[in-house]
This record gives C-alpha cells, sequence and structure tokens, in this order.
C-alpha cells in the first residue's frame, strides 16, 4: 500500500513539475509575441506614422502579454502541487511574477499615456515598463525551461532544443531595452526622451555585441554544447528581425541577401562550441559573435551610429544607402570593443549558466 | 593523435574560410553594390480643378486637387493648401473629400514649420493657415484626392495656395511646382484666386 501511495505521490510530483514547464513554455512564447510585435511596431511607425493606439502590432504585443499572463497562472498551479522540488522552481516564478505584474501594468499605462500626450516616442515611461516586465518575464521562463531540463536530463535528444524557446524571447526583449536606450525615436511633441547620441553610441558598441555573444553561448552551454542549438536560434533572430525590420520596407527588400548572410558567423560558432567543447573554442565563438553587431542589427542600428558620424535626416527608403555608408566607420570604431564584449559575455554566460543549473 | 590535429586543422580551415567569404561579402562586396545602386526619387504631380473663380459672398466654391507619384517609391508624399488672405480657417474651409493615409494637419499662424524643402531641418513660423495631406509609404503611380469646399467671409479676393512634396526630396523633381511664387516656407507653390463679390 506504501509503495503505491509512494508511486502516486511520484507521479503527481512529475506531473506538477510539467505543468510547471508547460507555463515556463507558454510564458517564453507570449514574450516571444511581444517582442515581435514589438519590432513590427517600430517599423510600422517609421513607415506609416499610425495615428491610433489601435494596430495589429499593438494587437500582437498584447495578446503575447494575454499568453504570458496565462503561462504565468499555469507555473503557478504547478508550482502549488510540488512538493519536494519547490525551491527549485521558486527562483523562476518569482522573476515570472515580477514580470508578469510590470507587463500587465504597462498596458493600461500606456493606454492612459496616449490618451493625454498623443503616440509617445520608443523610451517612454509605459513603453520602458513594458519591456523591462518583457525581459523579466523571458528571463523567469529561460530558468523554468532550463531547470526542468537539467532535472529530467531526459534521452529524448529533440528536448533540449526547447531551450531555444527560452533563450531567443530573452534575446529581443534585451535588444528591446538597449534598442530603447539607443535609438533616437523618443522625442515627441510633449517629450524629448531621445538618449545623448554619444551616450547612445557607446552602449549600442558594449551592448549589442554583449548581448549577441552572451543569448549564443548561454543556449550552448546549458544545452551542453548540443550542435545546431546556436545555428536555430541565431537563424530564428535574424528571421524575426528580417520579416519585422526589412520586409514591411519596399526600399529594403534587396537587402535581404546581405541580412540573410549572417547566418554565416552563428554556424562557425555552432561548428566551434560543438567540435570544441572548450573555455578556448567558447572564447573564439564569443569574440566571432561580437564582431558581427553592426551586420546582425541591420537596419536601425544605423540611425544610433548617424547621429554621432553623419547627423543626416534619414527617411525609410535612405535607411538602406546611409547604413552601408556609414558602414567603414562603424567598424572600424566598433569592431575592436565589440570582440571584447563578445569575450567577456562568454564569462558572464558562463557564471549565469552555472547559476541556473544550481539550485 | 594526429586524427585529432588533422580535425582540428580542417576545423580551423572551414572556420576561416566562411570568416573570410562573410566578411568579404558583408563589409566590401554587398555594401559597394548597394551604394553604387542610385537612390529612389519620387516625383509628385498635381492636377487642380477650380469650381469658380467669381463667386457672391455667402457662395462656396471647391477646389479639388489629385496629387500623384510620378517617380519611384517614395516615404512619404504631402499636399498642402495655405491660405494666405486669412488668418483663421475654422468657418470657411471644409474637407469634402479625402483619402490620403494620414489625417489631415490644420496648420495655424505662428506654428513652427519645415522650410525649403528640408524635411524639418530648417524651420519657419507660419505666417498664414494651411492643411496638409499626408500619405505614407507612397508607391509609384498611385494617385490621391483632396477636396475643399470653400466659403469665404470677406469681399476680395480669396487666394490659395497648392504645392505637393515627395520625400525623399533629393532635387526639384521630388517637388510640385517646380518653379513659380514662394510661399512662407521658401517652396514653390500653384496660386489660385477666387473674387468674391458683394
Amino acid at each position: 500500500m506504501k509503495v503505491q501511495q509512494k508511486k502516486q505521490f511520484s507521479s503527481f510530483e512529475k506531473h506538477s513539475q510539467k505543468i510547471f514547464f508547460f507555463g515556463s513554455i507558454l510564458v517564453s512564447f507570449g514574450i516571444l509575441f511581444v517582442t515581435v510585435g514589438g519590432s513590427w511596431d517600430i517599423t510600422n511607425h517609421l513607415l506609416n506614422k499610425p495615428e491610433t493606439f489601435f494596430s495589429l502590432p499593438h494587437a500582437l504585443m498584447y495578446s503575447g502579454v494575454a499568453i504570458t499572463l496565462i503561462g504565468v497562472a499555469i507555473s503557478f498551479i504547478g508550482y502549488r502541487n510540488l512538493h519536494h522540488f519547490k525551491n527549485i522552481f521558486s527562483l523562476p516564478l518569482r522573476i515570472k511574477f515580477l514580470g508578469i505584474a510590470l507587463l500587465t501594468g504597462a498596458g493600461p499605462f500606456d493606454f492612459v499615456w496616449h490618451s493625454n500626450f498623443g503616440l509617445d516616442g520608443l523610451l517612454s515611461p509605459p513603453h520602458f515598463t513594458l519591456i523591462i516586465g518583457m525581459l523579466f518575464c523571458s528571463i523567469g521562463g529561460m530558468i523554468g525551461i532550463s531547470r526542468f531540463l537539467k532535472l529530467k536530463s531526459s534521452k529524448n535528444f529533440l528536448l533540449p532544443y526547447l531551450l531555444i524557446l527560452g533563450v531567443l524571447p530573452v534575446w529581443l526583449a534585451g535588444s528591446g531595452v538597449i534598442s530603447s536606450l539607443t535609438l533616437p525615436f523618443s522625442n515627441t511633441d510633449y517629450f524629448q526622451f531621445n538618449p545623448d547620441e554619444t551616450f547612445a553610441f557607446v552602449v549600442a558598441t558594449i551592448a549589442f555585441p554583449f548581448l549577441i555573444s552572451f543569448s549564443a553561448l548561454m543556449a550552448s552551454k546549458i544545452s551542453n554544447f548540443k550542435p545546431g542549438i546556436v545555428t536555430i536560434l541565431g537563424g530564428l533572430f535574424l528571421l524575426i528581425y528580417g520579416m519585422t525590420a526589412i520586409g514591411p520596407n519596399f526600399s529594403m527588400l534587396e537587402s535581404a541577401e546581405f541580412y540573410a548572410l549572417n547566418l554565416i558567423p552563428f554556424v562557425i560558432s555552432d561548428l566551434i562550441l560543438s567540435f570544441g567543447k572548450s573555455k578556448r573554442s567558447s572564447l573564439l565563438a564569443g569574440g566571432i559573435l561580437g564582431s558581427v553587431f553592426y551586420m546582425v542589427y541591420y537596419p536601425y542600428v544605423m540611425y544610433t551610429y548617424n547621429e554621432v558620424l553623419l547627423g543626416k535626416l534619414v527617411s525609410p527608403s535612405m535607411i538602406f544607402h546611409t547604413y552601408f555608408e556609414i558602414m567603414p566607420q562603424v567598424i572600424q570604431f566598433t569592431i575592436i570593443p565589440a570582440i571584447i564584449m563578445g569575450i567577456i559575455a562568454v564569462y558572464v554566460a558562463n557564471r549565469f549558466s552555472k547559476k541556473i543549473s544550481m539550485y | 593523435m594526429p586524427i585529432i590535429h588533422l580535425k582540428k586543422l580542417i576545423m580551423m580551415g572551414i572556420v576561416i574560410i566562411a570568416l573570410s567569404f562573410y566578411f568579404t561579402l558583408t563589409v566590401f562586396i554587398l555594401p559597394e553594390k548597394y551604394i553604387a545602386k542610385e537612390q529612389l526619387v519620387p516625383s509628385p504631380y498635381l492636377e487642380i480643378e477650380l469650381s469658380s473663380v467669381e463667386i457672391t459672398l455667402g457662395e462656396s466654391f471647391r477646389i479639388s486637387s489629385i496629387s500623384e507619384n510620378k517617380g519611384d517609391y517614395g516615404d512619404i508624399h504631402i499636399v498642402s493648401a495655405a491660405f494666405p488672405t486669412e488668418q483663421n480657417i475654422e468657418n470657411i474651409v471644409q474637407i469634402a473629400s479625402y483619402d490620403f493615409s494620414n489625417s489631415p494637419q490644420f496648420i495655424e499662424p505662428g506654428e513652427e514649420i519645415g522650410a525649403k524643402y528640408s524635411g524639418g531641418l530648417e524651420i519657419v513660423s507660419a505666417q498664414y493657415p494651411s492643411i496638409e495631406a499626408m500619405n505614407r509609404p507612397v508607391h509609384p503611380g498611385t494617385k490621391y484626392v483632396m477636396d475643399l469646399q470653400i466659403t469665404p467671409d470677406e469681399i476680395g479676393e480669396f487666394i490659395v495656395y497648392m504645392k505637393s512634396i515627395d520625400i525623399p526630396h533629393s532635387s526639384s523633381v521630388s517637388h510640385f511646382p517646380q518653379s513659380g511664387q514662394l510661399d512662407h516656407q521658401g517652396e514653390y507653390v500653384l496660386v489660385y484666386t477666387v473674387n468674391v463679390n458683394p
């Protein structure tokens, strides 16, 4: 009888863990929606200058918030029924709670802001609340997914690839934070929130290479250098950015071939990481990934560097030309710090992945 | 041992070749190709129809504009109607039909506006009211309509300035008309006069 009770208990525990895991997947999926909608929204503002809060990108963003909210609720249900592994899942749940509080608060805050001050720019109090909420939720989702996979240490070959769904939203949300602090898209009739051009230049040069390298290395390290992880992660990032930032802009369609080439550094880094599996190979991959940030963040990163290097008024159909016009100068100024930041990110990703794995 | 070394060597070779290929294409070959390509030049054209040149006080007249982009794809297509003999058009000008993507902007005297086709880099203060219609983006061959119904409230000449500008504005091809009278923004306009009789 006792053995049967024990079996039942163990099965209930496993079931609760799976529920928590499913909640984490939903959270990450929801944030993916929000970030895709956010990137599309930037392009929509640039191209069409929408005059109302009710737009398709906004609908995508707020349906992502709803999915995230459901994900957090499911995670909580799973967590409540846990007995042995509560300590493992308490950190991701707390981060998710913090994130969802900010996210759900940002919606009405944004609507009130729009109603009082018209359409806001990229950086505004409600938008920043939303982006920080996205970042917290995505980190909570990623830790939840990672810890579940670590705990299961499943022999299922495909399961570790779910990590991509955990890391990609963190990368996209992190890109959102950096973009809002560096792009000159935030001045409105009421507020002048555009960042100082030198500050933006420095932050973009430091933070973008760091984030690319950190995201790729995190995914690779947690999955124990599974081949293909970095390629798929990088490929999905490029696909999302390509579809939301390049696709809608008729004048930039031709440059899709240039953007597609950015898959190469991810494939190379994947090869280096999965074959080398050593510290030296991680550093090499980190350096490579850091060095290509100007190409990976095509086209909008141009606006940050244009402010300092040219100061030209760039309308959407001129992005293409201006981006390539300043490219030699940008690479000259940023290549060394970008490689260094890519390498630093390897150390940070290493420590972070260890923290995630330790309960 | 030698097999491991060979594997490493092959790997190094692949990495170096792939990186060289990537950087050569993305930093040298493709940018040069893209920069060599001519920039897109949109070119507006404006057709105006005035319902009457003589009216009596209390009557209305219509000024209809059909604008078109006869050039390449552009980011913004603007049609502006300005009223240099007026200071307030609130009860005088009504928009009868309008199919631009963005709502019309009503500019009042004293407001800061862009000048000399600079896209906002040069600013002047508006001396008289105007209405700005805007479509974003603008594909080649697309046409837009703005129809104004005007009821002057004073006897004398009622003047309307009409113009169209496409952005990016790289040369005189991107504005219409390309010569004639200059308005308060230092930009060329078509001038239409209606005599309002007692």
